[in-house]
């Protein structure tokens, strides 16, 4: 026993184990420190990425409040820029308006001067433009063409849409109906097919003409406008048939630089009246095919003039100069005293009045009246009786302070 | 749809005269002047292709002579207009001119004075 006590190895194993058994302890207590601090530490990433996924679920409702804070104030400032543009275009327009009343009156008191005349007209075509982009851009912030009293045949429409663009002169009219356009609707045909004849003319070679066609169709009048241009792209096409099937405002900052307004007038009247605009086919020369088509319910009830047959076959060959004055349908001869003769409802009409009895021989042009000296008295008094019949029955321009 | 209210009404001419014309050169006013009276001319049938205001010169026309002023005031049209209308027709032969008749001269009053007494003598 002794010796087992005194042998060293004994004690070194002695040692060995104890130091085995301390390191053991110690381990165990590094692992169990070790333990707890993964523990916590993987809580800690828990709350962590909790955390990530809150923040992260804010950001992206600060990304969705802030583009739709945008959105307003991009919605604010488009509509602040267009009550800003509708008011300063509705004084403009009131003002074109006043200036073509003033050329009424004007044209009218100097058009025995056909100087003067040629002067004011072209004063007025200019005019009639700038009256016709006012009442565009008008439309398009919201504002409203001006209403005219009754309706208007479809010849007068397209006749006054082609007075308000540049070549007038190019458009050639081929009515084939004589139907009226009711007035709510007179206007904004007017304009629109003023855009479309704009377009047309713009964008097809200076000299070819551009044919306005109007037919009836069972669902209402069609006018059709083709040029003889080079046509659209895709681009241009996709372009044309976004803004003209707008149904709601239009964005005008997106309109270019400079901007097109023509399609987005088109289209917005279009949708605010009820009638159908499209771009999207291909004229027989060529060139873009338009076509405007106004409903029944746009078209006036009273038929103005009865529609006859069009001499001229619409597809026909294409005339080398465009057109001065279109072919109408034409009434019968002689009809007097019928107001269904196409006549303008502007007119107030009252029965002519014959100044001197129609001649017994027909070659009476430029017949000087001479007077043999054996009748005088007879014819004198014969003039005197017709003066003041004359005078009696009308007050016409006749008289000593005009001759 | 339409507000009223905001719709202003517009009364100026619809067709303006420049597309009347064509935006041809207007005559001067020594071929057709204020006074010449124009009347149809016997059997013609309207031209094709003739415009409204044709038209109605064409009705106005039939019933007599009128003065070239009175056919623009009864259309509403610029004299110089109905003027170029009216030389239309008449280059294509549609119309007959004559010159206005001429003034009354002056009388001496004793013409004037036969007359009425003569006149009395009728009537009394």
């Amino acid at each position: 026993m002794t010796s087992l006590i005194k042998d060293p190895l004994l004690w070194i194993l002695l040692v060995v184990l104890a130091a085995a058994v301390l390191a053991v302890s110690r381990a165990r207590r590094t692992n169990l420190a070790l333990r707890r601090t993964r523990k916590d530490l993987e809580a800690g990433l828990g709350q962590a990425q909790g955390r990530i996924g809150q923040l992260e679920a804010h950001i992206d409702t600060l990304g969705t409040r802030h583009r739709g804070e945008l959105a307003d104030v991009r919605a604010d400032a488009e509509s602040a820029t267009k009550a800003v543009l509708k008011s300063a275009m509705g004084t403009l327009q009131s003002l074109a308006e006043e200036q073509q009343l003033l050329l009424d009156q004007l044209l009218k008191k100097y058009g025995n001067d056909s100087e003067v005349l040629a002067d004011l007209m072209s004063v007025d075509h200019t005019g009639s433009q700038f009256g016709r982009r006012a009442k565009g851009i008008s439309v398009l912030c919201g504002g409203w063409l001006g209403r005219r009293d009754g309706a208007a045949t479809v010849y007068d429409v397209a006749r006054s849409a082609q007075g308000r663009i540049k070549d007038f002169n190019r458009v050639a009219i081929h009515a084939q109906v004589s139907v009226a356009v009711a007035g709510k609707a007179v206007e904004p045909v007017a304009v629109v097919l003023a855009e479309l004849l704009d377009n047309a003319t713009t964008y097809s070679a200076p000299g070819t003409p551009v044919e306005v066609n109007i037919q009836a169709v069972p669902t209402g009048v069609v006018f059709i406008v083709d040029d003889a241009g080079l046509g659209m792209d895709q681009e241009t096409k996709d372009r044309a048939a976004t803004l003209l099937s707008a149904d709601g405002p239009v964005d005008i900052t997106g309109l270019g630089d400079p901007p097109r307004f023509g399609f987005a007038v088109c289209g917005m009247l279009a949708n605010r009246y009820g009638f159908h605009v499209s771009v999207g086919s291909v004229s027989p020369y060529g060139g873009v095919r338009a076509v405007i088509r106004v409903p029944e319910s746009l078209l006036s009830a009273d038929v103005i003039a009865p529609a006859e047959p069009e001499q001229e076959p619409a597809d026909e060959g294409q005339e080398e100069t465009p057109q001065r004055l279109a072919p109408v349908p034409v009434g019968p001869s002689r009809v007097v005293g019928t107001t269904s003769g196409g006549l303008p409802k502007r007119r107030r009409r009252q029965g002519p009045i014959a100044v001197v009895p129609p001649p017994q021989e027909t070659a009476a042009l430029d017949e000087e009246t001479s007077e043999s000296s054996g009748e005088v008295t007879a014819s004198r008094l014969g003039a005197f009786a017709r003066g003041t019949q004359l005078g009696r029955t009308t007050n016409t321009t006749e008289g000593p302070d005009h001759q | 749809m339409t507000g009223p209210a905001e719709e202003a009404p517009v009364t100026s001419d619809f067709v303006r005269s420049y597309v009347i014309t064509g935006g041809r050169s207007l005559p001067s006013s020594d071929e057709l002047a204020l006074h010449t009276l124009v009347t149809l001319a016997p059997d013609r049938t309207p031209p094709l292709g003739a415009g409204p205001e044709v038209r109605a010169i064409w009705e106005l026309c039939s019933g007599g002579y009128l003065s070239v002023a009175e056919v623009a005031g009864h259309l509403g049209l610029p004299v110089g207009v109905a003027r170029l209308l009216l030389t239309d027709l008449s280059e294509q032969g549609h119309l007959l001119r004559r010159a206005e008749p001429p003034r009354a001269q002056n009388v001496d009053r004793a013409t004037l004075e036969k007359v009425l007494n003569g006149l009395q003598s009728l009537i009394g």
